[in-house]
């Protein structure tokens, strides 16, 4: 574990330490001093930030630092949950593309195919239509923009093993397929889908707040950071830091995934791109 | 010949991801709660006239038979008509297609602009060095700051401090270029962010790997120009991963630029597209899914072409 964190640098360390903040933040958030996120007329209408209220109030009076703190709570949780229950289907579906092949590779490869061609926030405006705007079509959305990541990879991963000695071993030993590929596969390509739950967290959160800042992400009350961020645009002009503050905290967290996910991909595949250094 | 043999299984496995692309849209638009009598005739149907629509759009045969009779009238160039204008679907994005074009081809002239010699640079400088780490934070930035965030950051920016460039106000470039170009480089620029950050990541990765190679030693041996070694050898070898990222970018310019279009009032695809979810007219939305993936799948498939054409070995069974 600490040669791990000896190998990564001071930049990947930094973002690993602002996603543990603002996990923290947003899990602790409401037994925090910052203030209630629901009351209305705590102060006057969208007041410019200041100690009470430090990022501002919106245009009902509502402090909006609690909001924000809020909203990084839902963004992350909708994000997380929709990107580990792909994770866990595009893993077992590249699995048994790799390891059966034949039919059931043809069909799971084109299968990522088809849904790799599908723009991220036009196949957003499609499931909106069909199902309604919400957190259910957001979670819809982000499965069919990461799904095919996940399948692609875990795909030639288990290509690469599936001929190799302890595999072909165990087959011989009489182990069943699901019990060659639970036992014998999956221990060996986890490195590789948890480097991919990295990326499609961060691709999670930018889509969550995409189909949120236009309106097709989850309804009001519900708030995610894009949310947030789509209530004041309406303000833009003359009440600037609604906009700025959300944005900034959005930002700031989709980079410390960013940052944490390079340095679990050093860390597991030290050898992907870094030949020379 | 070698390309030929290369290329038919590619526009085979096209057309079958293309013809499961339509399936899903169709199948997906099939599902919209509320036949097509309610939309269009509203809540207060009778059973008569629900019958009567479902065998004047022939909703009353078997799905398959729906969906041949669907795709038979794509291919003439039919993708029906929108429920609000009643002009033909098509015409509509035709029409719209050219501003999502110049905005597409202005943010991907930006992105190489601000990513390739970024991406170089952080390939071939020492670790430490003052540019590799100007690189490395476009790079996070670029990768992480949302397109809607930056867009909304500059509208604040340029709408408080009237600088030369204007927010809003499409003009048509024919009508007025400095007008069109006043109003689309902050769309453009919005977009190439994250264009930005992609190409640079992938230069600097592919420019880190050809530099481990024996002919980069041997062309600084040989006491080539740094300069020369970058052109003839670096970026001719990295060029594949970065037609990739490239295309796909570009691909996704073309059908998913919907946010910034929507923010910018930009009267493209994508804005026409999301006002036809606004407006319940689906057939828009239907089309505008399945043209943004056509376009998608189409331009892979060129620089599938690209690759075998710019190096000899793809498709030769030597690779």
């Amino acid at each position: 574990m600490f040669s791990i964190f000896g190998r990564i640098d001071r930049l990947s360390r930094f973002g690993f330490g602002l996603l543990v903040f603002l996990i923290l933040l947003g899990l602790i958030g409401p037994y925090l001093p910052l203030g209630d996120p629901m009351r209305i007329g705590a102060g006057p209408r969208l007041s410019s930030p200041s100690w009470l209220f430090p990022f501002g109030t919106d245009e009902l009076g509502r402090s909006f630092l609690p909001r924000v703190v809020d909203g990084i709570r839902a963004t992350f949780l909708l994000s997380a949950v929709a990107v580990i229950i792909t994770a866990i289907i595009g893993t077992l579906l590249g699995m048994v593309a790799g390891f059966f092949g034949g039919v059931a590779d043809q069909v799971v490869a084109r299968g990522a195919d088809i849904l790799f061609s599908f723009p991220a926030i036009l196949a957003g405006l499609l499931i909106a239509a069909v199902m309604g705007p919400g957190q259910i079509s957001a979670i819809a959305v982000i499965s069919v923009a990461t799904l095919p990541l996940f399948i692609r990879v875990v795909r030639s991963v288990t290509l690469g093993l599936a001929s190799r000695g302890f595999i072909v071993a165990a087959q011989v030993a009489g182990a069943s397929p699901w019990r060659v590929m639970i036992v014998h596969i999956l221990p060996n390509i986890i490195g590789a889908v948890i480097v991919q739950l990295t990326y499609a967290l961060s691709i999670g959160m930018i889509i969550e707040s995409a189909l949120s800042f236009l309106g097709l992400g989850g309804q009001a009350p519900y708030a995610s950071l894009g949310s947030l961020l789509r209530q004041g645009s309406a303000y833009l002009t003359f009440a600037p830091w609604l906009v700025l503050s959300s944005g900034a905290v959005l930002s700031a967290a989709i980079m410390a995934v960013n940052l944490t996910g390079d340095a679990v991909r050093d860390a597991l595949e030290p050898l992907k791109g870094r030949s020379l250094t | 010949m070698r390309i030929l043999l290369y290329f038919l299984p590619k526009l085979i496995f096209a057309s079958i991801t293309m013809l499961g692309v339509s399936a899903l849209v169709f199948l997906a638009l099939r599902m919209i709660p509320g036949g097509y009598a309610d939309v269009l005739l509203g809540p207060f149907v009778t059973p008569e006239a629900r019958e009567a629509i479902a065998v004047r759009y022939g909703l009353d045969q078997p799905l398959l038979v729906q969906y041949l009779n669907w795709l038979g009238a794509l291919f003439q160039g039919d993708m029906g008509v929108s429920m609000v204008t009643r002009a033909p679907v098509l015409d509509e994005f035709l029409r719209r297609a050219p501003v999502t074009l110049e905005l597409a081809l202005l943010a991907l002239a930006f992105a190489l602009a601000g990513g390739l010699p970024l991406g170089i640079l952080a390939g071939i400088a020492p670790p430490g060095h003052r540019g590799g780490i100007l690189a490395r934070l476009v790079g996070a930035l670029g990768a992480s700051v949302p397109d809607f965030v930056l867009g909304s950051l500059l509208i604040f920016v340029f709408s408080v401090w009237s600088l030369w460039l204007r927010v809003g106000g499409y003009v048509s470039p024919i009508e007025d270029p400095v007008g069109n170009l006043r109003t689309m480089l902050l769309p453009a620029l919005t977009l190439s962010l994250f264009g930005i950050a992609l190409v640079l990541r992938t230069t600097r990765d592919a420019v880190l790997r050809v530099m481990t190679e024996g002919y980069i030693t041997t062309a600084l041996a040989r006491g080539e120009r740094p300069f020369d070694i970058i052109r003839l050898h670096v970026l001719r070898n990295s060029a594949i991963p970065i037609i990739t990222v490239v295309t796909t970018y570009f691909g996704f310019l073309l059908g998913g630029a919907v946010v910034v279009e929507v923010l910018f009032s930009i009267p493209g695809i994508g804005f026409f597209i999301f006002s036809g979810l606004e407006n319940r007219d689906y057939a828009i939305v239907q089309a505008g899914v399945l043209i943004a993936a056509a376009v998608f799948i189409s331009i892979n498939m060129l620089a599938d072409l690209a690759y075998a054409l710019i190096d000899p070995r793809v498709g030769s069974g030597r690779h």
